[in-house]
């Protein structure tokens, strides 16, 4: 059982890489999910497939495929659903379904990459040999590897603890058990977040904290083989002009985290351009000319730089040409695996 | 203090991962700046990430009086709350006991929407008021994040407007209608000419206007070759070029000439507005080449797009 990750900026083809590697590992005989966490995406339609359902299995068998190709995307508020029904206690469940801020968390920017762990945490447990993912461009990439961290401390700090399991006893009895720091500091609260908003996010909590920690004990599973490289690995990906800040920024990154880098691609390199313009040509030919010559030569030297710099310290280096076609459909895909092959 | 009808406004340059955005920004900004107007880009990339994908050096020394005027500011949202809480809290030893706690630390990453209403709130000020360094900014530029984050940072204005009570109600409340203003909060996607980026931009062109009411100005094409907008047959240019070995490389030129083509003009059915291109500069050694560049290209544009 391995687990792929791909990261990169926006715009540099990370889903279409992600699909193409899924899918020459699922010819090669694997049997593969590809999960896109970016809800932006349109890996379904890249599949050429449609888009319900939470998994779906992709028709490959025109490639002679020895394995299976899965393709699966992120769908947050389900996942949310999923997760408060696997981990809420009986008498605690309807009231986490309707409360507003059970609601308003679903809708807000930031779970997803919260749930993308928990989404990689279940698709490890579906039996496949390998699971390809995709991830979102954030704030800060790798930020569906870091937020799962700062939950699980969040939850598993004992003031958090105490005001969740105790929660419905102290407003009942008194302020005043808390000490007299304690009531001043709720008054200041208080009076930052609204004394209807504490009281609505305290009461939520106090139904929602066995998920929470159901949560956080699951994500820490899930990231511990994310850490651990036998079984994890990452793959950069770039494009020409942006592959040298992107592979540094990255690389760093992950070196900082201790995750295994086995690959940097860099996505859409132009093919080497000998044309010129016949004796006579109009200046919009000319120019046309020799501005591909220009951009197709400027994306050569970027490549050259970059596999230079980052040989020596990443197993696994490609340049993927740029398809004269956009990236749209099985056929195009299968190019692109094919293209793999011979990296 | 400025006047109320003094607030600066906002050029808001969104659209998919990869397609210019940062670069058109400090563009815009530079194009400011060298007409003498104070103007701030915030960007949503840490600093040490957008110091690594464009940089702006050399400005002083070329042209000082555009330095002087020209800002880039990264708003980080933990030292916006941070400012919050010691503005709310008196004592300062509470402030110290908040700021230090491992809850509050990981509260502020994690609490959905919070460090997004916090950017949006400093955002919203920064048109209004003096910065910090006591300067009035008549220009701002925010560099968006993509699309997706992009369409729900403004969404959490639009959710703690609906779902939450008190003050954090009343924030969603003041931005989603400071985001819907049209004359303070200019939209203008950007795309490039491929596929993938030309669909998200009229998706994003629509959900622009559905629930978040916000009509955008213009689209820019960016990264254009010389011909996405000529009306030479492409068999024509075939007869004009010659290759050295087969003719790949000039399929390979016409293809990508054809798509530009097809892609321009689905956008100007599909999308309303003004639609206007900015050629990709085939080489260039210093980024704030480029960067002129395109500060060049966007002289003619309409003062109403770009505020």
């Amino acid at each position: 059982m391995k687990i792929r990750i791909f990261v990169g900026t926006g715009g540099v083809g990370k889903t279409s890489v992600a699909a193409a590697s899924g899918l020459k590992s699922a010819i090669e005989g694997s049997r593969c999910l590809v999960l896109t966490i970016d809800p932006a995406t349109r890996l379904k339609t890249a599949l050429g497939m449609g888009t319900a359902g939470d998994r779906q299995k992709v028709p490959i068998e025109a490639f002679s495929a020895k394995g299976e190709l899965w393709a699966a995307q992120l769908d947050v508020k389900e996942r949310l659903d999923h997760l408060v029904r696997r981990h809420a206690p009986a008498d605690k469940l309807p009231i986490i379904l309707q409360h507003p801020i059970y609601q308003a968390i679903g809708t807000l920017v930031g779970m997803q990459e919260l749930m993308a762990i928990e989404r990689i945490g279940e698709a490890l447990g579906e039996g496949y040999d390998e699971v390809i993912v995709d991830t979102a461009p954030a704030r800060h990439a790798l930020e569906f590897l870091d937020k799962p961290e700062y939950f699980t401390q969040l939850v598993g700090s004992p003031l958090v603890r105490l005001v969740g399991r105790t929660y419905k006893w102290w407003q009942k009895s008194s302020l005043a058990r808390l000490g007299r720091i304690g009531v001043e500091l709720y008054g200041q609260i208080e009076n930052l977040v609204g004394a209807n908003l504490l009281r609505d996010v305290l009461e939520f909590f106090s139904a929602f904290q066995g998920v929470a920690e159901g949560y956080a004990k699951e994500s820490a599973e899930t990231l511990e083989r994310i850490h651990d490289s036998r079984t994890t690995s990452f793959t950069i990906i770039t494009s020409p002009f942006k592959a040298s800040r992107d592979a540094g920024y990255f690389w760093e990154e992950l070196r900082k985290r201790e995750f295994f880098v086995e690959g940097l691609v860099v996505n859409r390199v132009w093919p080497e351009l000998a044309v010129s313009a016949r004796p006579g040509a109009t200046s919009e030919a000319e120019a046309l000319v020799t501005w591909y010559r220009n951009v197709s030569a400027a994306h050569r030297q970027a490549w050259e730089r970059v596999a230079a710099e980052y040989s020596p310290k990443i197993p696994r280096l490609l340049a993927l040409r740029e398809l004269a076609t956009d990236i749209d459909g099985l056929p195009a895909l299968h190019q692109m695996a094919q293209a793999m092959g011979q990296g | 203090m400025s006047a109320p009808g003094a607030a600066a406004s906002l050029t808001v340059f969104c659209g998919k991962g990869g397609v210019g955005k940062t670069s058109i920004s400090l563009a815009l900004g530079l194009r400011h700046a060298m007409q003498k107007r104070p103007t701030v880009v915030v960007t949503s990339h840490p600093l040490p990430e957008l110091a690594a994908s464009v940089s702006l050096a050399g400005l002083r020394e070329r042209y000082p009086e555009a330095a002087d005027n020209l800002f880039v500011i990264h708003i980080d949202p933990r030292e916006v709350l941070s400012n919050t809480v010691k503005k709310t809290i008196p004592s300062s030893l509470l402030i110290k006991a908040v700021l230090t706690s491992s809850v509050y630390q990981s509260l502020v990453e994690v609490a959905p929407g919070l460090k997004e209403i916090a950017f949006l709130n400093r955002l919203h000020r920064l048109t209004e008021e003096p910065s910090e360094a006591g300067k009035k900014f008549d220009r701002v530029v925010w560099d968006a994040p993509a699309t997706g984050h992009f369409l729900q940072t403004l969404l959490v204005s639009r959710s703690f407007e609906q779902y939450l009570s008190g003050p954090f109600a009343l924030l969603g409340a003041q931005i989603a209608s400071f985001s819907s203003d049209s004359a303070r909060f200019a939209v203008v996607p950007i795309t490039t000419l491929e596929e993938m980026a030309v669909e998200e931009t009229i998706e994003l062109w629509r959900q622009l206007g559905g629930d978040l009411a916000i009509e955008p100005k213009a689209v820019l094409c960016n990264m254009t070759s010389p011909l996405a907008r000529s009306t030479q047959p492409v068999e024509e240019l075939r007869g004009q070029l010659e290759a050295e070995g087969d003719d790949a490389a000039i399929q390979f030129i016409l293809d990508r000439n054809a798509i530009e083509r097809s892609l321009f003009t689905k956008l100007r059915h599909a999308v309303p507005g003004a639609l206007r291109l900015i050629e990709r500069k085939a080489s260039w050694t210093a980024d704030l080449d480029l960067l002129l560049d395109i500060a060049k290209q966007m002289e003619d544009f309409p003062d109403a797009w770009t505020q």
